[in-house]
């Protein structure tokens, strides 16, 4: 019979031998969503590969256009998301869900602050018409002398917008989790959603990792 | 659950304040000019980060190791996408450099209208030269 031991918690789906096993099921495929990510991110860090052999002079040009000071900012706030994410699951695997809300909140918050100064520099560049291919009109006494600069903006708005993306999806996710945990729904016997997203959160935070040097501190 | 392992707090901190610390190193480092090791520095310091994420706060070093193997095996195809894309776009000759100066990637990119051609090294192009004059000798 599909029926199991009547003691068993009622998160474990009958289909599983026991609640371990499902854990490190859902765990590794997780694991082969994040590769689905990664492949998705290399297809633009391909671009952004060839297109800055091609024209080497102009990236580094091009990118004295970006504000290091809120590309730094956001680093800061990006990975101490990621730290009081991980702290989030910390407190859980502990029972404590107090903390764990906490953490959870402050991490939404963290996200919200990126995408605040992601917004400042979008609009900024909006304004000046430092944008991606033929909507790029920027004829600044530092951008006459560039080349193309309009594939710079391209990929540096398709990459850093799917990544704010990612963030703006992570938000939603996280915002359930303090749903979920509030509601008493994850214990440390179960948190496995909050490791997953968590796991995807980091994956956000890994990908920025790549994409402020690439973006903001070449040279 | 309980059979989890649980990474102390002490972990977790010890790793966001190195993150924080390498991120201060990579902007310190790009204002000196190393030449083409600038960007070979900058990518291996993002790889440390990005290892201290994976391994710690992902949970990667306590897991069973075919999670770390799928993570590495989307890293060795990107490694292979990379690879063979460049095997075309680096060995082009003329076919791949300089587009603009053959044929511009985006007329309509508005400052093509008050900009002259110029190849990547920023000199001027004629637009008028080749192609244009063999079809003056058909008129």
């Amino acid at each position: 019979m599909a029926h199991h031991n009547p003691d068993a918690p009622s998160h474990l789906k009958h289909y599983f031998h026991d609640v371990n096993q499902q854990y490190e099921t859902s765990k590794f495929a997780m694991w082969a969503f994040i590769l689905t990510e990664v492949l998705t991110f290399a297809g633009l860090f391909v671009a952004y590969i060839v297109y800055r052999s091609w024209y080497p002079n102009m990236f580094i040009d091009a990118h004295l256009l970006l504000d290091v000071n809120k590309g730094l900012m956001n680093t800061i706030v990006l990975i101490t998301s990621s730290l009081t994410m991980a702290l989030a699951i910390w407190a859980i695997q502990k029972n404590n869900k107090r903390l764990s809300v906490l953490m959870l909140a402050a991490t939404f918050i963290f996200a919200l602050v990126f995408l605040g100064i992601k917004y400042l520099e979008y609009s900024h560049k909006f304004e000046v018409g430092q944008l991606p291919g033929e909507f790029y009109s920027y004829m600044g006494p530092d951008a006459v002398h560039l080349n193309n600069p309009h594939i710079f903006f391209s990929i540096y708005f398709i990459m850093t917008g799917l990544h704010g993306l990612h963030v703006a999806i992570g938000m939603g996710l996280i915002a359930w989790l303090i749903y979920s945990t509030q509601k008493g729904n994850l214990t440390s016997e179960y948190y496995t959603p909050m490791e997953m997203i968590g796991i995807f959160w980091h994956l956000v935070d890994l990908i920025w990792i790549y994409l402020f040097p690439l973006f903001y501190l070449i040279g | 659950m309980s059979e989890h392992h649980i990474t102390p707090l002490r972990t977790y901190l010890i790793i966001a304040a190195s993150l924080l610390f390498l991120s201060g190193v990579t902007v310190w480092v790009s204002y000196i000019d190393l030449g083409s090791f600038n960007i070979v520095l900058a990518m291996f310091v993002a790889t440390v980060k990005a290892s201290l994420v994976a391994f710690f706060f992902m949970h990667l070093l306590w897991d069973d190791k075919k999670n770390l193997i799928m993570f590495l095996m989307s890293l060795m195809f990107f490694g292979i996408f990379v690879t063979i894309t460049m095997l075309d776009t680096a060995f082009r000759g003329d076919l791949g450099l300089n587009p603009e100066t053959k044929d511009p990637i985006n007329k309509r990119a508005a400052f093509y209208d008050t900009l002259p051609l110029t190849d990547t090294h920023g000199h001027p192009v004629d637009e008028h030269s080749g192609k244009h004059d063999e079809d003056k000798d058909h008129h």
